[in-house]
This record gives C-alpha cells, structure tokens and sequence, in this order.
C-alpha cells in the first residue's frame, strides 16, 4: 500500500520532496491514531483519508504563506530559462495538475490514478458523490484543454 | 437518445452499469464524435496513468520505511502491517464463530444498504415504525434473498434482553427490546452521520456480527426459540 500512497501524495503535491513529506506526516498520524482504525472498515481508504486531510491543512497553510512572500517566489522564477525547458517537458502533467484547484486535482487522483470508485472517491475526499462527480467533471476538463493539444 | 457529458465520462470510469451503460455503448457506435470524446477521456486517463503509476514501481524512501520499522510492528514492506494483519485476525476471528447461523444471511446480501433513522425522528434513538415492526414480525428463517432488510440474528445479552442484528437499506444495526421499543445498540456506518451513500455489505454485517457476539450471552436463537420470543413479544 505505501507506493500506491506515495504515488497519490506526489500527485497531489506536485513533486517528489513534498510528496515524501506528506507521506511521511500521513504515516506518523496513522501510526499514532492506528486505534482510531476500525476493523472491518478499509485500511486503504482512511490512509489516504488522512493524507488528504493533512494536505489540505497544509495547503491552507501555504496560501497564506504565499499571500505573503509572493515578490520571493516571483524571484525565484527568473532566470536559467534554457535549463527549465526539458524540465518544464517532463511535467506537463505536473503543471497541468498543478493548475486545477485541489479539489478538483484530488478528485481526478482518486478515480483517474488511484482507480477508486466514484463512491469510494467521496467517501476519502469527505464529500457527497455528487460533489466528488462535479469535481472530476471540471478537472477532467481542464486537463483535457491544457493536455489536450498535446496529447 | 443523448449521452451528457457527465454520463460520457462515468461511462468512461466504468461508473455506469446495467441498461443504461448498454445504450451509451449503442450510442457510442452510432456517432463517432461522441467516440472521438470517448477516445479523448481515454488518452487522458492513459496519459495520467503513464505519469503517475512509474511511482508505485519505485523503491520507498528509506525515511518512510524506517518510520514503520521504528513503529515496531513487524517488516516495513508490510507498511502499515500492523493494521492489516489486525484486519485479517479480526475477520478470521468474527466470522467462522456466526457463520453456522449467520452465513446464508451474508451470502446472500451482498449489495446491502442499510436502515436507520437519522436524528429527528420522533423517538430518536429507537428504530423507527417500520423497522420496528419488522422486528417484531420477520423471524430470521422466513426471509427470502431480495428483501430490502433482513435480520441477520437473534440472541440474548447477559441482562436476558432480546435483541436483533439487522441489515438492510440505510444502515444496519442492533437493536434490543425494552419498555419503549426497540432501543438501537450499535448502528453500522450509515447511521454515522456524513457518509449516507451505498456502501458495500460484507465488512459491514462482519462489524455488526462481531458487536453482536460481544453483546450476546450464549449463541444465536434457532427458529424455534425466535418463535417463541416473537410470541411473547420479544419480552
């Protein structure tokens, strides 16, 4: 189960290094709630129910860190273009998921990556299915007309 | 016959079933721009997958895998093996103990969705009319496989009480004979609150069979002691 978790947390965090973060803060919450876990119930849907939870924590975090130091980040994004391109080549995918809301990109994770069920998708993200269908609708879309051309 | 977008895209994820999955199919065949969009879900979903699934091939960072060794619950390429092997003594243990009684009720809900009444109801805390007089009524050895709940079991608890073990549309149960009616012990996850869709049965009657067991003073009742509780009453 911890590849496919990995996998789910790459995708939400858009890199390797944050991915790894997260899985390991999911796994220590886990570990330290794992009487919380009751039998019977899937194991694999409430570990990626904490992931997501711990991820959209942390990525309320960040916005408002960003709010604040957007003037650093711009300034981190000039320069070295020639080096950036093969990078920015690999990760079309990256920075398409990168640009949907949350979400919408945990939505697409969950049913188009992960492979779950519409209702299984819903029940992770905390949502009605009819909310978690809207969701993937509207990503789907977005990623067809940022990927489409290339695709 | 118009196919939506949304049902193009649920038919896409394997998400529509029965009659209505086979006239998409039809209307697939027929118009070849809703094929070319069919096509264009596809290669998305192909495209994420060539992304994403080298991830699960490669070797976990040893970080995490020593996070799981440190947690001292066996080999790390287990993850989180602690739980899963819970998981499976838990179901070893609760099923083979019913299963003489209980096992032709589980085979043949499969699909089950169960009944509770959620907050509001009148006598809240209690099954509602229509459970209620389900419960009095049905005795576990006359039902048949299509009905929208069934009792899974009878027994007593170790203060002599009757009470039932139940599954069906809604949520599943236990629910226990007193004064007032049937008085809701342990209810399944649909009465939880949020989560209010269709689950699948089989982990959800095993949760309400090992409750069962740990209320229950001595087996399940046979049919002839259910006949004779349900003509007292269940008192």
């Amino acid at each position: 189960m911890l590849p496919r978790l990995r996998r789910f947390a790459i995708g939400l965090c858009g890199n390797p290094a944050d991915g790894d973060d997260l899985c390991q803060t999911s796994l220590e919450r886990a570990l330290a709630n794992r009487d919380k876990w009751r039998a019977g119930t899937r194991l694999d849907s409430w570990m990626y129910r904490i992931m997501r939870n711990l991820w959209i924590d942390q990525g309320r975090a960040s916005a408002r860190r960003r709010e604040t130091f957007v003037e650093e980040d711009a300034g981190f994004a000039v320069g070295g273009e020639g080096a950036q391109e093969a990078a920015v080549e690999l990760s079309m995918v990256d920075r398409a998921m990168q640009a949907l809301p949350a979400e919408q990109r945990e939505a697409v994770l969950l049913v188009m990556v992960e492979g779950y069920a519409y209702r299984e998708a819903a029940e992770i993200a905390g949502c009605p299915v009819g909310t978690l269908n809207s969701r993937l609708v509207r990503g789907r879309e977005a990623l067809l007309a940022i990927l489409g051309e290339s695709a | 016959m118009t196919v939506s977008r949304d049902e193009l895209a649920a038919f896409a994820d394997g998400e529509l079933t029965g009659p209505r999955a086979r006239e998409v199919e039809a209307a697939l065949a027929a118009d070849p721009s809703l094929m070319r969009d069919l096509e264009r879900h596809r290669a998305l979903k192909a495209q994420l997958s060539a992304h994403f699934d080298p991830i699960v091939d490669e070797p976990v960072p040893d970080a995490l895998a020593a996070l799981l060794r440190s947690a001292g619950d066996g080999p790390a390429s287990n993850v989180v093996g602690f739980a899963e092997a819970r998981e499976r003594i838990a179901e070893k243990r609760r099923l083979p103990r019913w299963s003489w009684v209980a096992g032709p009720a589980l085979a043949a809900s499969l699909a089950l969705v169960v009944l509770v009444p959620r907050g509001g109801d009148e006598n809240e805390g209690y099954a509602d009319a229509r459970l209620a007089g389900l419960l009095d009524q049905r005795l576990v050895v006359e039902q048949r496989p299509g009905d929208a709940t069934r009792v899974l079991l009878s027994f007593r608890d170790r203060a002599g009480v009757y009470c039932r073990a139940f599954s069906g549309r809604g949520g599943g149960g236990i629910a226990c004979r007193d004064d007032a009616g049937w008085k809701l012990e342990a209810t399944g996850e649909g009465a939880a609150g949020s989560r209010s869709e269709y689950r699948m049965a089989g982990a959800d009657d095993a949760a309400i069979l090992a409750r069962a067991q740990a209320l229950a003073e001595g087996g399940a009742l046979d049919g002839e002691q259910e006949t004779a509780a349900r003509a007292r009453g269940w008192r």
